[in-house]
């Protein structure tokens, strides 16, 4: 079963998946809400180790998959705690102030998983992680659960559209386009953007143990910049204010370098470990710059409320 | 016109209480008021020169620039008395009092009928589990909004507001749909073409009659004259003068101060 599917391809696809789920709550944040979390990695890597941590080192009274919808629960709620003391600090700070604290979270998380080792294993990585189900070959679990995380990033790509149709949507995008305006109307507005970061924190953190399953070892690795560079990317570059942003973004940059690049491409085998992750980052970087400098609100271009107001509510 | 849109006059207006409020920068001070009453009469003016602390005072009020010292209080028509000066700003709103701006400003990204159903719409309705909300608000607050927009001229409703004059108008329409007990409109006519100034005084008076109060900053004095019931005058920070248009227009001190010889 499967022979037609290169296992490469399984891990290249779930890596698109991956950073499109993280793109498009970091729309939400970002491109709704003004909110500029450059600290994608370290809710990620909370939800990651908390899963991770609770997964192997507990010894549960039940096994997969209660097992596994217990430590992804407790991921979930652990990050999006994060995201509210996070979300509490930054409430307050401006744009500048928000990049340094979000970035710092970042960096904390990773140290944590880094000095915290009788937890996490340090910095030789936690082993002992598995999929919640067996229906045969590794290929056959990852397929399967490639398919499970693209079906929740498909609910989140719902959600955020359905957002967009929708009275929250629009205070979103009040409270980041003009928070004193929308103040004076009696919008609680700090709430709002706690409320968001705490939401969109929690899901980053699902998102972070499902990635946990996929890889089946954390070293924390894992849980560096290149992740959050990636969802910043590939939402730049398809267009911040736009639904399909992080999508289109995310296929184009991660699909075109980890599927067709790194897996069809005929390049040297020594290229694998050290050469490419390091052309990915300055491909990556490079096409920040691009976008920033000759489209800036991205391929898809900004937002169009003005086509939506006529669709949901007529001429 | 937008008679149909205002609630039914309740018997009392609510009252803004301002004691002993005091703002400086830079150790100049800007705003020393002792004592004001807002909200005696349906519709009251503020007036004075240029850097008489008007725009200063009602921002005071509104809690977007702290108090160094002194108090605020709204007394409602019914319930307790609210400490405005200690209330955080999107308080003021749920507890009637909206402020329209003297600078033009406005949501960028979203478009006119955005702008006012954002401020139709109940926070209920804007809760992150609430995405399938849309067609219910728009059922609730659509007819309303759209009587507004044909009053004021709006064509497109569904495009972004472009000109000045759209955003000035829209802010004033924001505040009503907020549906205040007490509204303050800082330089509510100002860039209007005379028709729709016209439209706006019609509006002010309605809504008035309909139980809000209303305090009216403004410098296009017959505006002041023909809408307000009471006038204050403002002069280097403090209110010196009260009284109705008609004294306040005659007073010297005002003619000194403000209007010049010749004016009355």
């Amino acid at each position: 079963m499967l022979d037609w599917l290169d296992a490469f391809l399984i891990t290249g696809l779930f890596e698109v998946v991956m950073i499109a789920g993280l793109g498009l709550l970091l729309h939400l944040q970002l491109g709704l809400a003004r909110i500029a979390n450059f600290g994608v990695v370290g809710f990620w890597g909370v939800g990651m180790y908390t899963f991770g941590v609770l997964y192997v080192k507990v010894d549960w009274p039940f096994g997969d998959p209660w097992q596994f919808l217990a430590c992804a629960a407790a991921a979930t709620l652990v990050a999006g705690l994060a995201g509210a003391l996070v979300g509490w600090l930054i409430s307050d700070l401006d744009i500048d102030g928000v990049l340094v604290v979000t970035l710092g979270f970042a960096t904390a998380v990773q140290i944590v998983a880094t000095t915290e080792a009788d937890w996490t294993g340090g910095a030789f990585g936690l082993g002992g992680l598995g999929f919640p189900y067996d229906i045969g070959t590794v290929k056959e679990n990852e397929f399967v659960w490639l398919m499970i995380t693209g079906l929740l990033v498909a609910a989140i790509l719902f959600y955020v559209w359905r957002v967009h149709r929708s009275p929250y949507g629009r205070l979103l995008i009040a409270t980041g386009g003009n928070e004193p305006l929308a103040r004076s109307l009696g919008k609680p507005t700090f709430r709002t953007k706690l409320w968001l970061f705490v939401v969109t924190s929690a899901a980053m953190g699902l998102l972070g143990a499902m990635e946990a399953v996929m890889v089946r070892y954390l070293d924390v690795g894992h849980i560096g910049i290149s992740i959050t560079l990636a969802a910043i990317v590939g939402l730049v570059l398809g267009g911040t204010a736009r639904v399909w942003g992080a999508v289109v973004g995310t296929v184009l940059t991660v699909g075109l370098f980890d599927i067709v690049i790194r897996t069809y491409l005929p390049l040297p085998r020594e290229w694998y470990s050290q050469a490419l992750p390091v052309m990915r980052e300055v491909l990556f970087g490079l096409a920040l710059i691009l976008v920033l400098l000759f489209r800036p609100l991205g391929l898809l271009g900004d937002m169009r409320r003005d086509q939506l107001m006529r669709k949901l509510h007529g001429r | 016109m937008v008679a149909d849109v205002v609630a039914p006059a309740p018997a009392a207006r609510p009252q803004i209480r301002i004691e002993g409020a005091v703002k400086s920068f830079g150790g100049h001070v800007v705003v020393d008021v002792d004592e004001l009453v807002l909200g005696d009469r349906p519709i009251e003016g503020l007036i004075g020169p240029n850097g008489a602390g008007k725009t200063t005072l009602m921002r005071m009020i509104m809690h977007s620039i702290p108090l160094d010292r002194g108090s605020v209080t709204l007394r409602p028509v019914d319930g307790p008395e609210v400490a405005l000066s200690k209330l955080p700003a999107d308080q003021m709103a749920r507890h009637g009092v909206v402020k329209s701006n003297q600078v033009i400003t406005d949501f960028d990204k979203l478009t006119i009928l955005d702008s006012l159903l954002l401020a139709s719409t109940e926070h209920r309705y804007e809760q992150p589990y609430r995405v399938f909300s849309e067609e219910l608000v728009f059922e609730r607050y659509g007819s309303e909004i759209a009587r507004y927009l044909d009053y004021f001229g709006f064509t497109d409703a569904r495009a972004l507001a472009l000109s000045a004059g759209e955003k000035k108008l829209l802010d004033i329409i924001r505040c009503l749909l907020v549906k205040p007990s007490f509204l303050m409109l800082d330089e509510p006519t100002a860039g209007l073409p005379g028709e729709l100034t016209e439209k706006v005084m019609a509006t002010i008076r309605e809504i008035a009659a309909a139980g809000t109060a209303v305090v009216i900053v403004e410098h296009d004095l017959n505006v002041i004259w023909s809408l307000c019931d009471e006038v204050h005058f403002m002069a280097e920070g403090k209110v010196v003068l009260h009284g109705d248009p008609q004294s306040i227009r005659e007073h010297r001190t005002v003619v000194e101060k403000y209007l010049g010889e010749g004016h009355v």
